[in-house]
C-alpha cells in the first residue's frame, strides 16, 4: 500500500464515522414550546426542505397548535402527517395551515411528509 | 302610500289587507299576521307609528337617517312571547334604537336604529346578553397578500359598514376575513367588493379550499419541473458528444487540444444545469443538513456535485492526476439531473391519478343552486349557499346542499350516498341530502348544512384523512428509510476507498465513478412511496364502492380477518317486522284476504311494531281497511274490536283460551311458523278460530349471497343475536350460517367477540353502529352498516354506506387487493435497493468485469419511484365481486 492509499483509507473510515456521528449520534437542537394565553401551546413551523423547528418539545394534556407554512413548490412536502394522532393537513404553498390537537400521553412521536422524506419529532413530556 | 305600523312595509291604502281605527287614527296592514299583532297590543304600534307625524313639530325627520334591520333570532320561534318581550325591552333601552318590533312566530326582530349613534354590532351584542343568539351566516374570505396592519382596520370598517354585516374580523396571520352577516341582505359578492375596494384580491379561504387548487398546484409544479428537464436534456446532448468523442464521426478526429476546449465549454454549460435544473436538490440537501438529516436530495446533490468538482479539477489541473485519469465526466451531471427531474415530473402526473376517487366524490356535488332570497330567485355558486337559504329544486336537478323540504314533494335518487337503488319519496318536513338527484317533482327546501358540514363533504374529509393515515406495514419501511441515506453515504465512501486501494488502474476514476453511482442509484423515495400511494388508491377504491375505510390500520387488519360476526337484526335482516303468512283455519269460511283485512283494521289503532307490520302488509295488498269499534287491548294477550259488525280478536294462545275458542289444527301450524323464526298471531272472528297471521323480521335479499361469498373466501361467519335459539337458528338456516350465538344480551356482545378473539382469530364485527358500538370497538375490525349520512359513526373502522352485507365482502376484497399491492411495492423497492446498490459498488466487476455507468444508475433511480406509483395505479382497475351500482 502506498502512503496515499493509507491516507485515503484512514480518511474514508474517519469520514464514515463522522457521517454516523453527524446524522445519528450528535444531540439535536430541540425547540421547547411554551403555553401562551389560554393554555394553548403554539408554534410556527416553516416547511422548506425540512421542518424548522423539527424537534418540538411540548407538555402533555395541553392543546397544541402548530402553524405550518410551506415555502417550496416541491410536491414531496405538500402534506404533513401525524400518524400517531391520525392528523394530516394539506399545505398549499405560501399559506399558513394550522394543525391542532391535544397530545395526552408523554412520548416521542414522529411527524413527516407523505413519503417520509422530511421528518420531525414531537416530544411530549 | 301608507306604512304598515307592524312590519313597516309601504302599502297602498286601497289594497291593504285590513284597516283599524285606534285613538282617532287609521292604520293599514299588509297581511293577516300584522293585523293580528296590532290587535293584540294596538297601543305599542300606535305609539311608535305616531312619531313620524311628530316630525312637523320637532323638525326631526327620521327617514333621513334611520335604518331598519331584520335580525333572525335563534330559538325565539319555539319559546315565543316571553323571550320576545325581554329582547324588546333590552333593545328599547339602547341609545339610538328608535323602534323594535318582535315577530316571535317568525323568530325575527325588526329594529329601526340611528346608524350615527349605534352600530348593528351593538344591537347584536345587546341581544346576545339576553341569552339569545342572532342567526346569520359566517363566511371566511381569503385576502391575497395582505401585509399592512393598518389595512386590517380599514377593511374591517368597510365590511362592517356594508348593509347586513353583523361583524367582521380580518386576520393578518391567516390572511382571511371572517364575516358574520345576514344572508338575506347581502351576498358574498358584495363582501368581496368591499374588500376589493381597498385594492386587495380575494380568494376562497384556505380552510374551504377545493381540491382543484391542489390540482392546479400540481400542474404548475409539473410545468416547472418539465422546463428544468428540457433545459438539462438539451445541455446533455453537446456534453455527451464531448464525453464520448470516440463514437461520434467528426468529433473523433478532433485533436486533444480542441477536445480540452470543448470540455471547458461543457463545464460552463453544466453549471446552470446544476444550479437551475438541479437547484431543488441542493437547497433541499442544505435544508436537510441544517437539521442533521439526509434524504434523496442529499444523495443526488452529493453525487452530481462530486462529479462536477472532480471533472473541473481534472481539466484545470490535469498534471496533478496520474496519466489517463484527467478525463472529465460532465455528462453524468447533466444526464442524471435531467433524468431525476423527469422522474419527479412523471411522478406528479401519476400521483394525480391516485386521488381520482376523491375527485369523483367531489364531482357529485352540484355546481350551482337556485336560491330564493327576498322573493327573488337567483342561481348562485353552491359555495355561497348559506344555512337558512330557501332553495328551489326542479326535476332532474341535483340537490345542492343538505336541508329539509319546506314545500312540494318528489322522489329523490340517493343511491350515490346510501346505496338505496329505488328513489326515495320525500315530502314536506323530510330531509334531503346534498349531491342526490331529484327525479320527479319540484320542491323548495331550507338549507341546514352547507360547505364542509354536508354529508358529502364529511365523507370526502373522512376518505382523505384515511388516505393520509399510516398502515402498520409502512412502519418498517419508515424505520429503514430513516437510516437509509446516511448508510448509503457511508457505503459510497467505503466503495471509493476499496476501489482506490484494490481496484485496477486508473484507481481514482474507478473509485469516483462507483461512489457516484452508489449515491445516485439508491432510492429512498421508492421505499417511502410504496405504502402511501397504494393506500391512497385502495381507500379511494373502497369509497367508490360505498365502503368508507377509516384508516390504513383498519385496511391492513381487514385482510387478515378469519371470522366475521354478524349482528342479526338490521344487518342480516331488514330490522323491521313484515307480514309473512296468512293461514286460514280449515273449518272457517273467511277468505285469506278478508281475514287479513279484518285483522289489519283492528290493528290500525294499535301502536305495536307487529301491528304496524300487519297494517302495512294489508295496505300493500291494496285492501281497504275498516274502522274498529269497541277496541280493547288486553296486556299480555292481544287485542279485540268490532269491525263491520264482526267481532275480531287477535293475539297469542292465551288470548284464544281466554275467549274459549277452540284451536283445531292451528296450534300445529303455529309451531311450524315459530320454527321458521316467525311470530304467529291467532285470529278469531265472531268467536271462532279463523286463522293465523305471522310476521317476521325478514332476511335482506342479498344476505345469503354475501355470506356464501364470505365462506368462499375462507372466512367463518357467526351470527350474534339477543333472540331465542329457535328464531336464531331459523334465520341461520335461511342464509346458510356456520355458527349461531343466540340469547346474547346487548351488553354481552362485546364479551362474545372477545371470546372469539381468544380462539386466536382476527375477528370482524358487523353491526349497526349505535347498539353495537362496544362490540364494534372490541373487534379487530368494526364494520358499521349505515347510510351515507352516518359517517360520524365513531366506533367503526369501516362504514358500509350501502346497507348490504355485500359491502363486507367488498371491504375484505379491497383490503386484500390493496395489501397485495403494497407488498409488491415494498418488495420491489427493497429488492431494487438491495440489488442496485451492490451492483453500483461494483461487486460484479471481479467476476464479470461489469460496472454500472452512473448514467444508468440515474435512469434506474428516476424510474424506480415512477414504477412504484404506476403499480399503485394498477389498483384503480380493481373490480369487486359484487359490483357497485
Amino acid at each position: 500500500m502506498t502512503p496515499v492509499q493509507i491516507f485515503i483509507t484512514l480518511g474514508g473510515i474517519a469520514l464514515s464515522l463522522f457521517i454516523a456521528w453527524f446524522f445519528w449520534l450528535a444531540p439535536k437542537g430541540q425547540t421547547r414550546v411554551k403555553a401562551g394565553a389560554g393554555g394553548v401551546q403554539e408554534v410556527a413551523i416553516t416547511v422548506k426542505g425540512g421542518y424548522t423547528p423539527d424537534i418540538i418539545v411540548v407538555k402533555a394534556g395541553q392543546p397544541l397548535r402548530m402553524r405550518f407554512t410551506r415555502q417550496e413548490s416541491s410536491t414531496c412536502s405538500e402534506m404533513v402527517l401525524f400518524p400517531d394522532f391520525s392528523q394530516s393537513a394539506k399545505l398549499p404553498e405560501g399559506q399558513e395551515v394550522t394543525v391542532e390537537f391535544t397530545p395526552d400521553k408523554p412520548g416521542e412521536y414522529g411527524f413527516q411528509c407523505q413519503m417520509g422524506m422530511l421528518r420531525g419529532k414531537l416530544i411530549v413530556e | 302610500m301608507v306604512k304598515d305600523p307592524v312590519c313597516g312595509m309601504e302599502i297602498e291604502p286601497g289594497t291593504a289587507f285590513a284597516t283599524r281605527e285606534h285613538m282617532g287614527q287609521s292604520y293599514y296592514f299588509c297581511s293577516e299576521n300584522c293585523v293580528k299583532q296590532f290587535d293584540a297590543n294596538p297601543h305599542q304600534y300606535a305609539h311608535h307609528s305616531s312619531q313620524p307625524a311628530a316630525s312637523a313639530t320637532t323638525g326631526f325627520n327620521p327617514d333621513s337617517s334611520l335604518l331598519q334591520v331584520e335580525l333572525p333570532i335563534l330559538g325565539l320561534a319555539k319559546e315565543g312571547q316571553p323571550g320576545g318581550v325581554l329582547i324588546r325591552s333590552v333593545l328599547e333601552k339602547l341609545h339610538g334604537v328608535e323602534r323594535v318590533v318582535m315577530n316571535a312566530k317568525a323568530g325575527i326582530a325588526v329594529v329601526d336604529y340611528d346608524p350615527e349613534t349605534i352600530k348593528i354590532l351593538g344591537i347584536v351584542t345587546a341581544i346576545k346578553k339576553t341569552g339569545y343568539q342572532v342567526g346569520g351566516a359566517q363566511k371566511r374570505i381569503g385576502i391575497e397578500n395582505i401585509r399592512c396592519a393598518s389595512c386590517v382596520g380599514f377593511i374591517e370598517d368597510e365590511l362592517k359598514a356594508t348593509p347586513g354585516v353583523l361583524n367582521a374580523l380580518v386576520s393578518l396571520g391567516t390572511q382571511e376575513a371572517t364575516v358574520d352577516y345576514l344572508p338575506e341582505q347581502t351576498t358574498l359578492k358584495e363582501l368581496n367588493t368591499a374588500i376589493e375596494g381597498w385594492g386587495y384580491k380575494t380568494r376562497p379561504a384556505a380552510s374551504e379550499e377545493p381540491v382543484d387548487q391542489q390540482q392546479a398546484a400540481h400542474e404548475k409544479e409539473y410545468q416547472r419541473l418539465m422546463r428544468r428537464f428540457w433545459f438539462a436534456a438539451l445541455v446533455s446532448i453537446p456534453v455527451l458528444i464531448t464525453a464520448y468523442p470516440k463514437f461520434i464521426p467528426i468529433v473523433k478526429d478532433w485533436s486533444m487540444e480542441t477536445l480540452r476546449l470543448t470540455w471547458f465549454g461543457a463545464a460552463l454549460l453544466t453549471l446552470p444545469v446544476l444550479f437551475w435544473s438541479g437547484s431543488d436538490f441542493f437547497t433541499g440537501a442544505w435544508a436537510a443538513l441544517k437539521h442533521r438529516a439526509a434524504n434523496m436530495n442529499t444523495l443526488i446533490a452529493l453525487g452530481t456535485g462530486a462529479a462536477w468538482l472532480y471533472s473541473a479539477v481534472a481539466i484545470l489541473f490535469p498534471g496533478i492526476f496520474p496519466e489517463g485519469t484527467s478525463e472529465p465526466f460532465f455528462d453524468v451531471v447533466a444526464v442524471v439531473i435531467a433524468l431525476v427531474v423527469l422522474g419527479q415530473a412523471l411522478e406528479i402526473r401519476a400521483k394525480g391519478r391516485t386521488s381520482e376517487a376523491i375527485k369523483k366524490l367531489m364531482g357529485l356535488q352540484a355546481k350551482t343552486a337556485r336560491v330564493i332570497r327576498n322573493d327573488v330567485e337567483m342561481d348562485i355558486p353552491v359555495e355561497e349557499v348559506l344555512v337558512g337559504d330557501t332553495i328551489q329544486v326542479r326535476p332532474g336537478e341535483k340537490v345542492p346542499v343538505d336541508g329539509m323540504i319546506m314545500e312540494g314533494s318528489s322522489a329523490v335518487d340517493e343511491s350515490m350516498l346510501t346505496g338505496e337503488s329505488l328513489p326515495v319519496s320525500k315530502k314536506s318536513g323530510d330531509e334531503v341530502i346534498g349531491a342526490t338527484l331529484n327525479k320527479t317533482g319540484a320542491f323548495k327546501f331550507r338549507a341546514t348544512k352547507v360547505g364542509k358540514d354536508t354529508a358529502l363533504a364529511q365523507i370526502v374529509k373522512m376518505v382523505q384523512d384515511a388516505q393520509n393515515s399510516k398502515a402498520p406495514i409502512a412502519r418498517l419501511a419508515d424505520t429503514i428509510s430513516g437510516f437509509f441515506v446516511p448508510i448509503v453515504m457511508i457505503l459510497a465512501v467505503l466503495t471509493f476507498v476499496v476501489w482506490f486501494d484494490f481496484g485496477p488502474q486508473p484507481q481514482l476514476v474507478y473509485g469516483l465513478v462507483t461512489a457516484v453511482s452508489v449515491l445516485i442509484i439508491a432510492c429512498p423515495c421508492a421505499l417511502g412511496l410504496a405504502t402511501p400511494m397504494s393506500l391512497m388508491v385502495g381507500i379511494g377504491k373502497g369509497a367508490e364502492n360505498g365502503i368508507l375505510i377509516r384508516s390504513g390500520e383498519a385496511l391492513q387488519t381487514a385482510q387478515a380477518i378469519k371470522t366475521v360476526v354478524l349482528d342479526k337484526t338490521g344487518t342480516i335482516t331488514k330490522g323491521k317486522p313484515e307480514l309473512t303468512d296468512v293461514i286460514v283455519a280449515s273449518q272457517q269460511s273467511v277468505l285469506s284476504d278478508e281475514l287479513l283485512r279484518l285483522a289489519a283494521s283492528v290493528e290500525t289503532v294499535s301502536e305495536h311494531p307487529l301491528a304496524e307490520a300487519i297494517v302495512e302488509g294489508a295496505k300493500a295488498k291494496g285492501l281497504a281497511l275498516g274502522k274498529p269499534e269497541a277496541f280493547e287491548a288486553i296486556p299480555g294477550h292481544g287485542v279485540i274490536a268490532t269491525v263491520d259488525g264482526r267481532t275480531v280478536a287477535l293475539g297469542n294462545l292465551k288470548m284464544l283460551k281466554r275467549l274459549n275458542v277452540g284451536l283445531g289444527d292451528l296450534e300445529a301450524k303455529s309451531d311450524t311458523l315459530a320454527n321458521d323464526g316467525k311470530t304467529p298471531m291467532f285470529a278469531a272472528v265472531d268467536g271462532k278460530a279463523a286463522g293465523i297471521i305471522a310476521v317476521a323480521d325478514t332476511v335482506k335479499e342479498d344476505s345469503k349471497e354475501a355470506i356464501a361469498a364470505l365462506h368462499q373466501m375462507g372466512i367463518e361467519v357467526v351470527m350474534i343475536t339477543g333472540d331465542n335459539q329457535r328464531t336464531a337458528e331459523a334465520i341461520a338456516r335461511q342464509v346458510g350460517l356456520d355458527r349461531v350465538l343466540a340469547e346474547v344480551l346487548p351488553e354481552d356482545k362485546a364479551h362474545n367477540v372477545h371470546l372469539l378473539q381468544a380462539e386466536g382469530k382476527k375477528v370482524a364485527m358487523v353491526g349497526d353502529g349505535i347498539n353495537d358500538a362496544p362490540a364494534l370497538a372490541q373487534a379487530d375490525v368494526g364494520l358499521a352498516i349505515g347510510t351515507g349520512t352516518d359517517v360520524a359513526i365513531e366506533a367503526s373502522d369501516i362504514t358500509l354506506i350501502k346497507g348490504s352485507l355485500k359491502g363486507v365482502v367488498t371491504a375484505i376484497e379491497v383490503s386484500r387487493a390493496t395489501m397485495r399491492n403494497i407488498k409488491q411495492n415494498l418488495v420491489g423497492a427493497f429488492i431494487y435497493n438491495v440489488l442496485g446498490v451492490p451492483i453500483a459498488m461494483g461487486v460484479l466487476f471481479p467476476f464479470f468485469g461489469v460496472l454500472l455507468s452512473p448514467l444508468l444508475a440515474g435512469a434506474a433511480m428516476a424510474f424506480s419511484s415512477v414504477t412504484v406509483v404506476s403499480n399503485a395505479n394498477r389498483l384503480r382497475g380493481f373490480r369487486p365481486k359484487f359490483s357497485a351500482k
